[in-house]
């Protein structure tokens, strides 16, 4: 019976809109995050898109969000008798209370896991999709499939299923079970959001419903390999999860089945006797009847209907349940991405408004879209679904007034989002005692740019709404609509002009606020309010009045056009999209140029086969630098007027000499001593000068040079965000040339050269390859220079440039700065222009200077302390610091990164500048971040590597090494290991999903995760087996060797050379360290403490350990475990927060045996035991080093127990 | 008043609704009376702006409805067969909303419109309920209400007794009855008596078609003397109707009585019936059938 029931319900399910549409979405979502190659879950790099942990991935992620589609088919299995009021007749049957409500939840379970399988199967088809790159497909598996939809998607659907199914025959309603859904799903996503913290991962991974943290968990440090090839398995987390949720689950069944009742009343409406009839009467003998009214017609009656529709439409929106639910459901999403302003090692930034704004549109954005789509259907068909139409329609109101009303009332409830998102945000930002609100920002930014593009996407929704005359045909057109919004670009097709409600990259800045973006963003939002004006008038016209008819009935409505008025107002509105597309256009294509990405593939690709067979030729090198630099901020514009010195440093003779500018600089002039230009090809900006007479080696000539960058309107994409009106920031690669064929104008990304059908690049020279010792790996046409430059900006500003101050000067409205550089320096120098505030302190005759935006001044305190501590340790440790000035300068958040110039350090105001640091042991990011950029005063512009693999290594690792020995300093070993923590959690994740595979630390490709987060973990254990200071007389004698010269310039055996050297008892540890890809995995697997006679304890540790070397794409082999590993006694967990040395009772090195056993005798009783407690080797399983004792015996009782 | 001139409908799936309509109607209450499925909401609604006709035109005094339906809606108050009303909102809100629409914009004299309106069709005392809990009755006369604001010279009324109780129809007769007769009123059902109660002038439309117009007098003297009536055995129904033109039947206390339609007295224990607009009704449209019935089999 229960089962004759439960196929009924199949049946039934199967033919309902709820399973047809569900299993379509899935299909289509699935199938275009495969076909799109800018939607990526779970593949990229070297992990396939269709290998099982990118299928795991997007059906896991799927399932979350399939949450909203249970309630339909649970509430509806059991809810329809209801409803349709058959459970009269239903339950008056012989059937049973198990076979009912078992049978019928089976058969609607059955029903949704068929709507479940269109996700496995949307990405199944779509790996068979001509774009997708075959490369990045593994061989169909099908059991892949089927294991991750069986034994991961199924149960987690099964647990939910029973949670609502639950829900729906307590309440009896759909709304309140969707209501529930909703509770779950905000529950879920603020409780992850609130339990981010790496403390956190292993009670998310035991009890996420969804096991989707689970599966993140398990596979956090999972090599592409693994992720190729292995599904999650049964066992540990995931394991004891399921067994967690089944127990509830069964748990819910059997109190559902108690609950219902086959008897339980139907609610009856009361009837109620009017207790007020006779005041009614009363009243009614005084209403005077028989006056119809009379209708007063005119603009103002309109105005008087579009104001009531508007009301009204507000009004059913604001009081209907599905608004209240994703509106709330949004809010917490806000309150979170506004509460959690993350900027890295676990730090938040102050609330400044632009991050506030940041965090509405994206908190907000979605429910706003959810909004628009649902609600435009919902509000255009509300008469007819409520068959009030005909009435409406009958009446003598515009069409007009009901369609602009409606859109109306839709531009208001998504105001009202925006508004709380703002109240909400501002409340934050008073709560956390900040005080410079700019509430005009976040009336412009928040409100007025957020909220138009939406009213446009509103506009057309209508459009299509009453085009298509079906609301569902409505709203699937704009899902596809919103689909290609995101996929047309990757298409190629990039012209904003046929986007609907395109628009134009609009960052925001303390610094330089929304800059000039915001005009070209304008433009276009003018260009499609025209069009959706238009569009308005159409929907209109076109509205359907009474009974739905075809397109080509209502179409003879657009006569209408012929009236004077909309005819008038049409040509308006038409000489209005096409006056402002004709600007759009005028900027993109004809003051700029019209590039798309394939254009610009094409133009490296052209630029390749030309003229890459010159990259080997000689040429002569840069050695002198004048450089005059004008910089206009306000007109755009960046004059160059440099007299270079080029010297033959080659043992041949050089008879032509080519030379790359970047293409943004137009080359005004530019003469080679002694030289006729041959060539000049202005495609690539790439000038061939034939020498009259060769020069030989030794010789030198002058090269002199004007360039010009002078920006016009706007552009698509890629507007320039280093020339702008505060806060300029642009260096010499982009208005100096390359001599020689300028390698980096070629294609690097490997996939899109195979497309080209190009051999792939190799990343970085081999570290064997001898020619490129005498190279720099940042440019190959210069070494170190001279450098001496005068710059000039508007008055108002002050330009900062590499170099010392040597005087500045106001002329003609303009302020001239003159700077002269007393050390060599490399080719790489900038030019800082912006309304800046100063912080100076001098300080043992080193000037130490922060430009930085007036009011982001939390953080200078540090900064300045930061180069303090720096300099004075590196000058001891290292060699002395060869400037007698360091300056800070702050630049606008387009860009989030610091970077090292020779005596100046650009800082971008997204990452330091804001952080907030007071918090109880927080790293203090700041500070690092400084330390880092000073130290590579020495680590790049002492000693620079040379362009070979390993390059990084010598420069990133070691400013990394650096920065920890001052961070060490400072604020001690404790932050150190949080910082490491952090470190060690990005390298192994960065492993495992490298393109191109992990290498060495000594052949590392510029590969950050490896030469910042390895080289973090590594030099600070090399530092802790070595001592700090062989390590820092291993890089005393790099410096003496190498520093400030470029024949050769330093590679990584160099300094390990030097490191086995000073410390030759620890070859294997250093080579572990640097030349193979060495992971541990070491554990505290027992421990007993026995109290002695004495009062002393006995502690047994039973140590595992194992060392494995690992391949590129990470194939594992075991190897001897050959190196001493730290043992650790504590009295106190290490891991509390007030742990302090007085708690470790014992901590030492030892080599560990064959049996891993290891015997100590401590003062005090333990409550710990650790194996290399500290975490300072690299082990994908840092959490079981540490661990509580296990058994402690005291002295009484251990001698009547044991007889001792 | 209304003249409709050679109306002709043709649904987007070929379905004929209506087949060269003409009729002229003058002021006062109009009747239309119809089978269901005859075509009366499609030629109520083609007449209410709310579908245009696939030919033929429409005016109302000067106005051309299907070219200008703005100016026939400010003087347009229609009833729909069947409608429903927002989930929210009382009868007086939303009669006060519908004013607003219908160019009611002063607040005194729409307080006094809504007010009288509801007075008058006897729901002022359950003004402030919701509509969603309104009874048939209450919601039909509600109906009325909207459509009587602004006072209107064209009222369409489609079926509105459809499913009412004798109690609620006679109610509804006597609040149609008080319109006036200044201005057009069309009335269009299935009910023989609501027109034969209220309605000076009336067509019967069958089939997409006007097999018969004129006021119920004239026709229902056209076929005096022309009924015939017999009670007979129930199951010799079908054998009278191969030999007669049964043109209806019904039971009186468990027994059937038949009216034919015949020049002269069949016989056969036939007596004469004095005809009413009942069988007027049904022998024109028993007419029809035959006549289309005929048609397909020429065919």
């Amino acid at each position: 019976m229960m089962l004759q029931i439960a196929a009924q319900e199949l049946r039934y399910m199967l033919k309902s809109p709820q399973t047809v549409v569900s299993f379509a979405i899935f299909f289509l979502l699935t199938f275009f995050a495969m076909i799109s190659p800018n939607v990526q879950i779970g593949g990229g790099g070297n992990v396939d898109v269709n290998s099982p942990f990118a299928i795991t991935m997007t059906l896991l992620t799927l399932n979350v969000f399939a949450v909203f589609v249970i309630p339909a088919f649970m509430a509806n299995a059991i809810l329809k008798d209801f409803d349709s009021k058959f459970d009269g007749i239903l339950f008056s049957t012989p059937v049973s209370k198990p076979d009912y409500l078992f049978g019928r939840f089976i058969g609607a379970f059955a029903a949704m896991s068929i709507a479940l399988a269109g996700a496995p199967l949307g990405m199944l088809i779509g790996t068979f999709w001509p774009n997708v790159d075959p490369e990045t497909l593994s061989p169909t598996n099908l059991g892949h499939y089927i294991y991750v939809y069986g034994a991961l998607v199924i149960p987690a659907s099964f647990i939910l299923s029973a949670i609502m199914y639950a829900i729906a025959i307590k309440t009896r309603s759909l709304m309140y079970t969707y209501i529930a859904a909703m509770g779950l799903l905000i529950l879920y996503i603020v409780t992850l959001n609130l339990l981010n913290g790496p403390e956190y991962r292993e009670l998310n991974a035991f009890l996420d419903p969804f096991a989707f943290t689970t599966f993140t968990e398990m596979t956090r440090y999972w090599t592409a390999v693994e992720r190729n090839t292995l599904l999650l398995p049964y066992e540990g987390y995931l394991l004891t999860n399921r067994l967690i949720w089944l127990g509830v689950t069964v748990a819910l069944g059997a109190l559902s089945y108690i609950m219902f009742s086959f008897r339980a009343a139907a609610k009856m409406p009361k009837e109620k006797k009017n207790p007020m009839k006779a005041v009614h009467e009363l009243l009614a003998s005084q209403v005077a009847v028989g006056n119809k009214g009379t209708p007063i017609w005119g603009s103002s009656t309109t105005f008087a209907q579009f104001w009531l529709r508007t009301r009204f439409e507000v009004k059913s929106v604001f009081t209907s349940l599905p608004f209240l639910i994703i509106v709330k459901f949004s809010f917490f999403l806000t309150i979170t991405a506004l509460i959690d302003r993350n900027v890295g090692y676990g730090l938040d930034a102050y609330p400044v408004t632009r991050l506030m704004i940041d965090a509405i549109r994206g908190g907000f954005g979605l429910a706003l879209v959810v909004l628009l789509i649902f609600y435009s259907a919902d509000i255009i068909w509300r008469e007819r679904v409520a068959k009030f139409n005909e009435i409406i329609d009958a009446l003598p109101t515009p069409n007009w007034v009901y369609v602009v009303s409606k859109l109306a009332a839709l531009g208001l409830v998504l105001l009202s989002v925006l508004v709380l998102g703002i109240v909400t945000s501002v409340t934050i930002q008073v709560l956390s005692g900040y005080d410079a609100l700019e509430i005009s920002l976040y009336l412009h930014r928040g409100l007025v740019h957020t909220l138009l593009p939406f009213l446009l996407v509103a506009v057309l929704s209508a459009f299509v709404q009453v085009l298509s005359n079906n609301r569902f045909v409505g709203m699937m057109i704009m899902v596809l609509y919103l689909i290609s919004t995101l996929v047309l670009q990757a298409l190629g097709f990039e012209h904003p002009l046929y986007r609907f409600a395109s628009d134009i990259d609009t960052p925001m800045s303390d610094m330089n606020g929304s800059g000039r973006f915001i005009e070209g963003d304008y433009w276009l939002i003018g260009y499609w309010a025209f069009v959706s004006g238009l569009l308005l008038m159409l929907t209109y016209m076109l509205w359907s009045r009474g009974t739905l008819q075809p397109l080509k009935f209502r179409l003879r409505n657009l006569r209408a056009f012929a009236q004077p008025l909309s005819g008038a107002a049409a040509a308006v509105l038409l000489m209005g999209a096409i006056g402002t597309g004709g600007f759009i256009y005028y900027n993109t294509n004809v003051l700029n140029e019209y590039v798309t990405i394939d254009d610009l593939e094409e133009l490296q690709v052209a630029y390749e086969k030309k003229y890459r067979q010159y990259a080997d030729l000689p040429m002569p090198r840069t050695t002198d630098i004048k450089v005059d630099v004008d910089i206009y901020p306000y007109r755009r514009r960046i004059e160059v007027r440099s007299n270079q010195v080029l010297e033959n440093k080659t043992d041949e003779a050089i008879s032509t000499v080519h030379m790359v500018f970047p293409p943004q600089a137009d080359v005004v002039d530019v003469t080679l001593e002694g030289a006729t230009r041959a060539t000049f090809d202005e495609r690539f900006n790439y000038h061939i000068f034939e020498l009259n007479t060769p020069m030989q080696p030794g010789e030198t000539r002058a090269l002199d040079y004007e360039t010009l960058i002078q920006q016009q309107g706007f552009s698509h994409e890629r507007n320039s965000v280093t020339l702008v009106r505060n806060g300029t920031f642009v260096n010499n690669s982009e208005f100096a040339p390359y001599i020689g064929f300028w390698p980096g104008g070629m294609m690097a990304d490997r996939n899109t050269r195979r497309e080209y059908g190009l051999e792939p690049l190799p990343r970085t020279p081999k570290l064997e390859d001898a020619s490129q010792y005498g190279n720099n790996y940042i440019r190959q046409d210069s070494d170190f220079v001279t450098f001496e430059t005068t710059v000039s900006t508007v008055e108002g500003q002050t330009v900062v440039a590499p170099g010392y101050l040597e005087r500045d000067w106001v002329e003609d409205g303009r302020h001239y700065f003159q700077y002269s550089m007393d050390a060599p320096i490399l080719n790489f120098y900038s030019y800082l222009s912006a309304e800046y505030q100063v912080i100076r302190e001098e300080w043992n005759d080193l000037l130490i200077e922060v430009f930085h935006h007036a009011p982001h001044t939390y953080n200078t305190g540090r900064m300045i302390q930061a180069v303090k501590d720096s300099i004075s340790y590196f000058n001891t440790a290292f060699s002395p610091y060869q400037h007698k000035q360091l300056r800070i300068l702050e630049f606008p958040a387009y860009r989030r990164f610091a970077q090292a110039f020779p005596n100046t350090v650009p800082y971008s105001e997204g990452i330091g500048f804001i952080a907030n640091v007071s918090g109880e042991g927080a790293i203090d990011m700041p500070y690092y971040v400084t330390a880092h950029e000073v130290a590579h005063q020495w680590w790049a512009h002492q000693v620079m590597a040379a362009n070979t693999q390993g390059g990084t290594m010598l420069v990133e690792t070691l400013a990394q090494y650096g920065a920890l020995l001052v961070m060490e300093k400072t604020y001690g070993k404790d932050q150190i290991r949080k910082f490491l923590k952090f470190e060690l959690d990005r390298y192994l994740v960065g492993r495992a999903t490298d393109p191109e595979g992990e290498l060495p630390l000594y052949r590392v490709e510029n590969q950050q995760y490896i030469h910042y987060r390895k080289g973090s973990v590594i030099m600070y254990a090399l530092k802790d087996y070595l001592g700090e200071d062989v390590v820092n007389r291993a890089l005393r004698r790099l410096i003496d060797l190498r520093a400030f010269q470029g024949k050769p310039y330093a590679i990584s055996t160099d300094f390990i050379a030097f490191l086995k050297e000073e410390a030759p008892a620890h070859t294997g540890l250093i080579e572990d360290f640097f030349e193979k890809i060495t992971l541990f995995n070491v554990t505290a697997a027992g421990s007993t403490v026995q109290q002695l006679a004495d009062g002393t304890y006995k502690v047994t540790i039973d140590a595992e350990v194992a060392k494995l070397y690992a391949d590129a794409e990470g194939n594992e082999t075991a190897a001897d475990f050959d190196i001493p590993v730290d043992i650790g006694v504590f009295s106190k967990n290490p891991e509390d927060e007030d742990f302090g040395a007085e708690h470790v009772l014992y901590l030492n090195k030892h080599m560990i045996t064959e049996d891993g056993s290891i015997e100590l005798i401590v003062d005090e009783a333990p409550t710990h035991v650790g194996v290399d407690p500290y975490n300072k080797l690299i082990d994908r399983n840092s959490n079981d080093n540490l661990r509580a004792v296990d058994t402690v015996e005291l002295m009484a009782e251990a001698g009547s127990a044991t007889g001792q | 008043m209304l003249s409709i001139q050679n109306l002709t409908h043709t649904y987007p799936n070929g379905v004929q609704a209506l087949k060269n309509v003409t009729l002229d109607i003058p002021k006062g209450m109009f009747g239309l009376l119809g089978p269901n499925g005859a075509g009366k909401s499609s030629l109520m609604r083609t007449i209410a702006t709310l579908q245009q006709p696939t030919a033929g035109s429409i005016t109302f005094d000067d106005i051309d409805v299907l070219a200008d339906p703005d100016s026939i809606r400010r003087t347009l108050g229609y009833l729909p067969q069947d409608f429903g009303v927002y989930p929210r909102g009382s009868a007086y809100e939303l009669l006060d909303h519908l004013a607003i629409l219908k160019g009611i914009t002063n607040h005194k004299e729409r307080k006094e419109v809504v007010e009288g309106l509801l007075v008058q069709t006897n729901l002022f005392d359950a003004r402030k309920k919701k509509l969603s809990t309104y009874s048939g009755g209450m919601r039909q006369r509600f109906g009325i209400a909207q459509a009587l604001i602004g006072g209107p010279r064209l009222i369409i009324v489609d079926e509105p007794t459809a499913g009412l109780d004798p109690e609620e129809r006679n109610r509804f007769h006597n609040l149609l009855a008080e319109i006036g007769e200044e201005v057009v009123v069309i009335l269009s059902t299935h009910i023989v008596d609501d027109v034969a109660d209220l309605c000076p002038n009336m067509a019967i439309l069958a089939a997409g078609q006007i097999i018969k117009k004129g006021t119920p007098t004239e026709l229902v003297d056209e076929i005096k003397g022309q009924v015939w009536k017999k009670v007979i055995e129930r199951d010799q129904l079908d054998t009278y109707k191969e030999n007669h033109n049964v043109i209806s039947s019904h039971l009186t206390m468990g027994r059937t009585v038949i009216f034919v339609n015949a020049d002269a007295n069949p016989g056969d224990g036939f007596e004469a019936s004095e005809p009413t607009l009942e069988d007027v009704y049904f022998s024109a449209i028993a007419d029809s059938r035959n006549g289309s019935g005929a048609a397909d089999a020429a065919a």
